[in-house]
């Protein structure tokens, strides 16, 4: 079952009295469950498709189906509340809130929320145990400052949990770290897959996209072809050899 | 390619340069205005009384009808008199003029009525010209007269005395040094020397007395004033630095708009301070990409002052332009009453504006010092994060049950409390002038000082024909059986009253073997125990006197010394018994008993009548009485409540108000200023969070209420402190001013409401409004500006 379907989404840039078509009729679906990975060459569009599928940013013309519902119909406000309670970003700059804690970071969707009508202790303990279980409990109490870029993107993995979305968004969310801090980041991705939370993301690492169950390769705003890893393959270095080739088959 | 770099910086960073163009143009208006006022209201009445010719010494008299003594066979035998100037006058009453439909005019105390060709002291018109002439039928008036009567050049009022009846056409209205402060404000009328001789020949029982002016320069005033003592007739006799004291109210306003500009430019630098740090902070990021290609640190600190420069100028100029209306609009309800000048031209303002542009350029080189330190990386680093991190989270989100935008927004004030504390302190200082005013103004419009100008009472009204038409020998009596008439009457229409009045007289008083021309205040049919002492007890029979403060200086007696006093009757002892304080003739006065042998034909001026309702009414019942005392009193003679008295007493009150609102309107220009500048460079600073906040799913509404905390947060803070600190503010800077006016203890009128709810609530509202309309722009980031925030 499809938990979003984008359909002939367009997107159009006007800069310098010139337009700029940056998505031309995208049309695909996601399933509940699904790990899918955009990639492509720089400006193909990847980022901007993420960002209207996901309803942070308005496309031309095209319809969102989520939860059966078409977001491009939604307003601000209700566009926000679907951000708040639905869904989860994580990009590739680690952006928080300066003044607060680790742990309050995490902690702020859920406090902004009213889905989850439960006291603020037991928001805080959910928090806490998903900062455990990501392995960054230890700088809870920390300022942003003082984590690693691997550390901070847990937070951010952790934060964009913490209202139980249905789907995961996320943007480059190895670009910025280094290769351990992209595997740890990448393991605690796939074991929220596993646990049940779609996810969708931009990459440009194919380590990263080889861990997901298809991939959708964008260029020049059309999806000019689709990857899906072979379930039989358990190998990850085989499951990337297998994607690079089609990558290669691609033009990559 | 430097220049390149500067107007692109120009153009791309407008919002943040306008600002800073605004704050330099506001800086330079109140430095170049401010420092020429400074100028102007230190040598204020000095060069007004200069230009005028009052001259050291002051005697004005009146033909008492008895001595045929004047000033020509007096003056010239006083050998410390180095020369003198006398001029003629005539006194007459308000009920005397009236305009020419037969209304009355707006008039109160004595007015005087001079042929202009013979006065000796100089009169400006309103762009401050010497009047010289007038032509027969025409008349200049005292600027009061002018402005209470509304009129316009061309009207015309009558003056009807005895026989003679003449029309006469108002040429304008005049600044006049002797009379023209707002303490004494007598009115002045100048005439033709035809007109005026019509009326002073007129031999009709009710022909009006005429009198004198001296103006006296001498180096030894003391020796003067001793030897005028005993000159007949005499109304005033005063020092030029009494005049000067009347004027204190003029410069009270002078003063606080002086006050005004210099918080002004405080604020002004302050603000200037910050943004140009904020915005040199803000461009980090370039500086490392500068530094990375191998510009030298020299060469990119000269690319900020140039831009600083460029800023600096720009905004100067304007600023320089506008100080001149600014300066002029600050001090325009002095410049009203007064001939304002200096005597240096535009010379202040522009040093001003060079003040300006330096100093600009010295923060912007103190602010772009860091750039020497930096190397490329640290600068990249800062650029990215606008400032270098440090332990920064101060609440605990998880602890609380606040809401998180108001946990956010105490969070984020509290870890950069030098930030807020720079804009709370700026509010505060604004604030905290506008509650000193408000104090004053509700003192002053309040009856809390009417014990310092007589015993207080719950109706006033003046009827100076009536009192004038007293001044002579056997007046007691018919002073006496009018204040029983008018118990009488009221007793009969159901108001039963007591009904006194207080007397002022010039006499000539001894101490320590010094004699004084000193004015002294009887009440007629009150005994001196109904007024307000503030330490000794009473005068209980006629050789028993109060003193104040001042002239208990000025004789050096103390409670307890004897002083001579000749009512003119003979010298006579008088033990002091009490201090007191007044504002009557700025405090230089004594209180006599009322069996004090004094006589009316001797009566300087008058206070108004008083009542006293005997019966205990209620305040509602004394306003309705107010009314019908009006009508029984008839000719729309004034009849005041206490507070109405006081006011008309302090008729500096309506200009304290407009200053008052003045204060309020600059305090609201500034905090306007602030936020606006304040919200846009958060803005600018937070656009990642708030990308941010809007991904994870805060909507527009909650990231504006988020910034508008802030604001409140510190605004709130502000008035807290503004209100604590007015109180002890309005005595620390408005008591001495009163203080100089006589009022020796003085207690101020605070209104909770006022203070503590009315104009913080104000100043809430705008700061709020402010943050809110400016907060506006955050919906213009959108979550996806995540992508694309470097």
């Amino acid at each position: 079952m499809a938990i979003i379907e984008a359909r002939n989404l367009c997107k159009t840039y006007i800069v310098d009295k010139r337009q700029n078509n940056v998505l031309k009729n995208v049309s695909f679906q996601v399933e509940k469950g699904e790990m899918v990975a955009i990639m492509g060459p720089s400006g193909s569009g990847k980022s901007t498709l993420l960002y209207s599928v996901s309803g942070m940013d308005r496309a031309t013309s095209g319809e969102v189906m989520f939860d059966g519902k078409d977001i491009t119909k939604l307003n601000e406000n209700q566009l926000a509340e679907l951000r708040l309670n639905k869904m989860g970003f994580i990009f590739q700059q680690m952006f928080m809130m300066k003044n607060l804690s680790i742990l309050d970071n995490v902690l702020l969707p859920a406090i902004e929320s009213k889905k989850d009508l439960s006291p603020r202790k037991e928001k805080v303990v959910k928090a806490e145990a998903l900062m455990r279980k990501l392995g960054i409990i230890e700088v809870a109490d920390n300022d942003i400052n003082e984590v690693s870029g691997g550390q901070l993107q847990r937070a951010c993995i952790a934060r964009s949990m913490m209202n139980n979305p249905d789907i995961l968004f996320a943007d480059e969310p190895t670009g910025a770290l280094n290769r351990q801090s992209s595997i740890e980041v990448m393991d605690e991705l796939t074991k929220l897959n596993k646990d049940g939370t779609t996810i969708m993301m931009v990459t440009h690492d194919s380590k990263v996209a080889a861990r997901c169950s298809r991939v959708l390769y964008i260029i020049d705003g059309q999806i000019a072809g689709e990857f899906n890893a072979n379930k039989d393959i358990v190998d990850q270095k085989e499951k990337e050899r297998a994607l690079k080739n089609w990558l290669m088959e691609m033009g990559w | 390619m430097f220049l390149r770099i500067l107007k692109k910086d120009l153009a791309r960073k407008k919002t943040m340069n306008i600002i800073i163009v605004i704050f330099v143009i506001l800086a330079s208006m109140f430095v170049a205005s401010g420092l020429n006022n400074v100028i102007t209201v230190i040598k204020g009445t000095d060069y007004f009384f200069d230009q005028a010719g009052i001259g050291d010494y002051v005697a004005v008299r009146k033909d008492d009808g008895v001595s045929t003594e004047t000033f020509e066979d007096i003056i010239p035998n006083i050998k410390e008199i180095k020369s003198y100037r006398i001029e003629p006058t005539l006194y007459t009453t308000k009920e005397t003029l009236y305009k020419e439909d037969n209304s009355e005019l707006v008039l109160d105390n004595t007015i005087m009525v001079q042929p202009l060709s013979e006065t000796k002291l100089v009169f400006f018109d309103k762009d401050n010209n010497p009047v010289k002439t007038v032509e027969e039928g025409h008349a200049y008036v005292s600027r009061k007269m002018f402005d209470e009567n509304d009129f316009k050049v061309g009207d015309k009022f009558v003056m009807e005395v005895g026989d003679v009846k003449r029309t006469f056409i108002v040429d304008g209205g005049i600044k006049d040094a002797l009379f023209g402060s707002d303490m004494i404000s007598n009115i002045r009328i100048l005439i033709h020397k035809t007109d005026y001789d019509a009326y002073k020949n007129s031999t009709h029982k009710n022909a009006l007395k005429g009198g004198e002016f001296c103006y006296i320069d001498t180096d030894d005033v003391n020796a003067v004033d001793r030897q005028l003592a005993n000159t007949p007739g005499m109304l005033l006799a005063r020092e030029r630095g009494t005049f000067k004291t009347a004027y204190i109210m003029n410069m009270i306003v002078a003063f606080i708009t002086l006050i005004l500009s210099v918080c002004l430019i405080i604020v002004a630098f302050v603000v200037l301070k910050f943004t140009i740090t904020l915005t040199i902070t803000e461009e980090y990021r370039e500086i490392g990409v500068m530094k990375a290609i191998g510009i030298k640190n020299g060469k990119i600190r000269s690319l900020y002052l140039t831009k600083y420069l460029f800023i600096a100028i720009i905004g100067s100029l304007i600023g320089f332009g506008l100080s001149f209306p600014f300066g002029a609009l600050l001090l325009n309800s002095v410049s009203k009453a007064m001939v304002l000048g200096n005597g240096l031209g535009i010379l202040p303002n522009v040093i001003g504006v060079a003040v300006v542009i330096l100093t600009t350029l010295g923060f912007a080189w103190l602010s772009t010092g860091k750039v020497k330190k930096a190397t490329p990386v640290d600068a990249i680093r800062n650029g990215q994060t606008g400032e270098r991190f440090k332990k920064k989270s101060k609440l605990k989100l998880s602890k609380g049950r606040t809401d998180s935008t108001v946990f956010m927004a105490c969070n984020d004030v509290l870890s950069s409390p030098k930030k807020y504390i720079t804009v709370a302190s700026v509010f505060a200082l604004c604030a905290a002038f506008v509650l000193v005013m408000t104090n004053t103004v509700t003192t002053m419009k309040g009856d809390g000082l009417i014990d310092s100008f007589s015993a207080r009472s719950e109706i006033y009204f003046s009827d100076q024909e009536k009192q004038m038409s007293m001044m002579h020998e056997g007046g007691d009596e018919e002073l006496k059986e009018y204040l029983t008439k008018v118990e009488t009457d009221l007793g009969n229409l159901g108001m039963p009253c007591h009904a006194f009045v207080d007397a002022q007289y010039i006499f000539p008083v001894t101490s320590k073997g010094q004699e004084y021309n000193i004015s002294c205040q009887q009440g007629k049919n009150i005994t001196t125990d109904k007024y307000v002492y503030l330490e000794g007890s009473y005068p209980r029979n006629a050789n028993e006197v109060a003193i104040t403060p001042i002239i208990s200086e000025k004789i050096d007696a103390h409670i307890g010394d004897t002083i001579t006093i000749n009512y003119g009757t003979g010298p006579m002892d008088c033990t002091v018994t009490a201090y007191f304080q007044s504002m009557n003739l700025v405090g230089e006065v004594i209180r006599i008993h009322e069996d004090a042998p004094t006589s009316l034909k001797d009566c300087s001026s008058w206070m108004a009548f008083q009542l006293n309702f005997t019966d205990n009414p209620g305040q509602k019942e004394i306003e309705a009485r107010k009314d019908r005392i009006k009508e029984y009193l008839g000719n729309g003679r004034d009849v005041q409540l206490a507070w109405e008295f006081q006011v008309d007493c302090l008729s500096v009150v309506p200009t304290m108000e407009l200053v008052q609102k003045l204060l309020l309107g600059i305090t609201l220009v500034v905090v306007v200023l602030v936020v606006v500048l304040m919200e846009r460079s958060f803005i600018s600073n937070e656009k990642s969070e708030i990308a941010i906040l809007k991904a994870i799913g805060f909507k527009d509404r909650r990231i504006i209420f988020y910034h508008m905390l802030r604001f409140a947060i510190v605004t709130i803070v502000a008035t807290i402190v503004a209100a604590a600190i007015s109180i002890p503010l309005t005595h620390l800077t408005i008591a001495p001013i009163f203080q100089g006016m006589g009022m020796a203890k003085m207690s101020f009128n605070i209104d909770p409401l006022q203070i503590f709810l009315l104009y913080p609530a104000i100043i809430l509202g705008v700061s709020l409004l402010t943050a809110f309309v400016t907060s506006l722009v955050t919906k213009s980031i959108k979550s996806s500006d995540t992508a694309s925030i470097e």
